[in-house]
Parts: structure tokens; C-alpha cells; sequence
């Protein structure tokens, strides 16, 4: 690769997670097959791992501890956590089993949900051929290493274009990622790499060289940040076709 | 059971069993960490000690995935709090760039795991080292990155927040990651 074509000085701001959102998928792209950047990554992760030891700290107020155990109780989550009901798993269950009329209305709240997120979909073709086209669904199962997680791929009818939303992934540090692998006779191509949010929430517009609907198997593993050539990490989704 | 005689990953595999003396454990270890970055991302003390209240509660119910692959207990819990309070940040719309973050150049030093001998006295030299790095910084270098650290500002953000050109937002946060790897590094070499 040519010394020009690095990502050099964007990686301390991506380090940072202070880039916008057109210079992050810049970097990502490139991360995907540049040893010499990741590795300049990684170090200025270590810089960024380091920061909080550079403040001035202070005691919180002393009644902070009671309210935090308090709030721990005899479960293992919280009230707050315990009611939470993915909202994954309900719009599955209204999407994958509902009465006709009612399947058309989570329809178009599937696509209301994953268009908000959509702010990677930079071509109006793409969202024109989701929408107008039959979907198709493919539920993700997770797997022991994260039982509680739900995933849910949708690709466009002519099988050109997918998104993909999970909920309830594990949180990675800024050295991992999540990559998805598409999967076909054995082989393992990358469909993209995604971070979650602090609640595991997460989504990915796919991009591949053949179409989605080509593939009977999907897969999800945590890698090295900017992802790998194969799968390497913990899988903690997987879904057919 | 004496709890403070653990070091922090055995500590989260036994909060993963949900015991609960273990988290009381880290809380003594991590509270001040938590509650001061939180302080310094919104400002505030009332949303600071909520967004503390949420990092140990979330430590409590995802123990189970940490792992000592992702690197030491200490930094998944800045991660955390980190993107907790940047979360807090956006999801109520605070904007705290009426504060200043309180770097601290040359006050003391805390020991985050204070019974390890060896971690205490690895993170007290890391802490020396890393406090006298952002010290060499120029002060506005420090400022656009407690903006991008703390508050989790994008470069167009803090141009904003700040009045100044884009292009000089981005050269300032390039320049003081840049030294303190630079400079941390050095450290390394030397201390190797």
C-alpha cells in the first residue's frame, strides 16, 4: 500500500472517537486491510486508555454506595433491567408471527426503525430497493458466549442490499469490533464491521461482492478493531437463511 | 471473606457469581475514578453521581463479559464510563462547555488497586507519567482534547463550541495525541 493512501493523521481523532461520520467510514475501510495502521492505532489507544489517570479525582457524596446497593437487590439485574424487554426480541415477534395486517404494520415499523439508523445508507438507490422491494428476514440466534443477545438481518428483495440490527451485544473496548461474516460452501467473506453502544445496540448496512440472498449462513465474532481477513474471535451470533 | 485481598480480575469473576462484597470492593477501588470522570464530562454533580450509580450497576450485570483480553479492569471501566457519560451528554442535551476539565497536572496521586503491590505501583508510575505528559501540552491543546475525551465532541463540535476554524481544532487534537504517544513512549523505553 502506498505511504499516500494512510490514514495517518485521522487516526488520533479515531482513537478518540472524534472524527465525523464521513472521515470514521474513511478510516474504517482502510483499517479493514492495513497492518502499519492498525498498528499505529493501537497505539494511540493506548494514549486514549491512559487519559482518566491524567484528572484530579474526588470522593462522591458518601450516600452514593447505599443507593447503588440498594438498587442491586436479590437478582442479578436491576429493576430497570429486568423489565427490559428487548425491544429486538418484541419487534421480531410482532414482525415474524403477527396476522397479516398487523405483519404489514411492523413492516413499516422495521423500516422506520432501521431507516433512523440508516445514516451510513449514502445512496437513495439502496434505501429505494430496500423499500420497494420484498424483504427478507433472517433472525440471528446467539450463542453461549452471549445468550441474552437478538439480531435481525433484512435483505432487500432483489438480494443487492441488507441491514443488519443487534441488540444486547456484549460492550467491546476500542481494540474490538464486531464483524459480520457471510457464509457460503465454507468460505467466509466479511459483510462489514460495527460497534455497539453502551446498551449493545448496534447496525450495519452490508456491502458484499455477490448478493446477500447468495449466502445461507451468517455469522457474527468480535475481532481486532477494523476487522479480519477470517473469523478469529468469540462467535456471538448466527442465522440462515 | 476479605475481598480487598483480590486483585481486580478476580474481583469480576466474582462479581460475575454476583458477589455482592466484591462490587462493594470495587466501588472502594474505582468510585473516585468514576464519579470524577463523570464530573468532568457534564459538569455536574447530580447527573455525575446518577451516571456512577449506572457504571456500577452495569458492572454488576455484565460482569460476566469482561474479559482479561480486553485489557485491565481499570480501562474497561473508563471505557464504560466514558461512553456513559457521553451518552448522558447527548441524550439530555447538556452542554457543558461552561466547565473546564480539571486535568490534574501535578496534584497526588491515587491508587486505584491499593492492596496489589505490583499493580499499585505500576499505575502510580503510569499515573505520574501520563499526568506529566498532558502537563507539556499547550493549554489549548489540552482543552480540544478534554472536549473530545470527556464530552465525546466530533471535531465539527468542538470547532463549534470553541469559535475556532475547523482545520485548527483538528491540528490541536492531532498534535497532543501525537506528543503524548511521543512522549509516553519515551517514558516506556526508559523505565524498560
Amino acid at each position: 500500500m502506498k505511504t499516500e493512501e494512510h490514514v495517518y493523521d485521522l487516526l488520533p481523532a479515531y482513537a478518540l472517537n472524534s472524527l465525523d461520520e464521513e472521515e470514521k467510514i474513511i478510516v474504517e475501510a482502510h483499517l479493514v486491510d492495513c497492518k502499519t495502521c492498525q498498528l499505529d492505532l493501537e497505539s494511540y489507544k493506548h494514549v486514549v486508555d491512559d487519559l482518566p489517570l491524567a484528572i484530579k479525582t474526588k470522593q462522591p457524596p458518601a450516600d452514593l454506595e447505599t443507593s447503588i446497593f440498594e438498587q442491586l437487590g436479590a437478582d442479578r439485574q436491576s429493576p430497570e433491567l429486568q423489565d427490559r424487554e428487548s425491544w429486538l426480541d418484541r419487534l421480531k415477534s410482532n414482525f415474524l408471527s403477527s396476522a397479516p395486517v398487523w405483519g404489514a404494520a411492523s413492516l413499516v415499523l422495521v423500516i422506520v426503525l432501521l431507516f433512523s439508523n440508516l445514516y451510513l445508507l449514502n445512496s437513495l438507490r439502496a434505501h429505494e430497493a430496500i423499500r420497494q422491494t420484498d424483504l427478507t428476514t433472517v433472525a440471528m440466534d446467539p450463542t453461549d458466549y452471549s445468550p441474552q443477545a437478538t439480531g435481525m438481518l433484512v435483505i432487500s428483495g432483489d438480494g443487492e442490499y441488507g441491514v443488519l440490527v443487534v441488540d444486547q451485544l456484549p460492550i467491546l473496548d476500542d481494540t474490538q469490533q464486531y464483524q459480520l461474516w457471510l457464509i457460503y460452501d465454507g468460505q467466509r467473506a466479511s459483510g462489514g464491521v460495527f460497534s455497539v453502544n453502551h446498551e449493545g445496540y448496534g447496525s450495519l448496512l452490508i456491502t458484499a461482492e455477490q448478493p446477500l440472498s447468495s449466502y445461507p449462513a451468517f455469522g457474527i465474532t468480535i475481532e481486532p478493531t477494523g476487522g479480519s481477513p477470517g473469523p478469529t474471535g468469540e462467535k456471538v451470533l448466527g442465522g440462515e437463511l | 471473606m476479605d475481598f480487598s485481598k483480590f486483585d481486580d480480575q478476580t474481583l469480576m469473576k466474582l462479581i460475575a457469581q454476583a458477589q455482592e462484597d466484591a462490587l462493594r470492593e470495587l466501588y472502594d477501588r474505582y468510585n473516585r475514578l468514576v464519579y470524577s470522570m463523570a464530573v468532568n464530562a457534564v459538569g455536574e454533580n447530580t447527573l455525575a453521581e446518577e451516571i456512577t450509580q449506572d457504571v456500577f450497576l452495569r458492572i454488576w450485570n455484565k460482569a460476566e463479559t469482561y474479559s482479561p483480553k480486553k485489557g485491565k479492569v481499570i480501562t474497561w471501566v473508563s471505557s464504560i464510563t466514558r461512553y456513559r457519560a457521553i451518552d448522558a451528554i447527548r441524550s439530555q442535551q447538556v452542554r457543558p462547555e461552561g466547565h473546564s476539565v480539571a486535568w490534574d497536572i501535578e496534584g497526588s496521586l491515587d491508587n486505584p488497586d491499593p492492596l496489589n503491590v505490583e499493580e499499585r505501583v505500576e499505575t502510580t508510575q503510569r499515573q505520574q507519567r501520563v499526568r506529566h505528559a498532558v502537563a507539556q501540552l499547550p493549554e489549548e491543546q489540552r482543552q480540544a482534547l478534554a472536549y473530545a475525551y470527556f464530552q465525546g465532541y466530533t471535531h465539527r463540535e468542538i470547532a463549534e463550541v470553541l469559535g475556532e476554524p475547523l482545520g485548527t481544532i483538528k491540528t490541536r487534537i492531532r498534535l497532543a495525541m501525537q506528543k503524548l504517544r511521543e512522549y509516553l513512549e519515551e517514558e516506556d523505553i526508559a523505565k524498560a
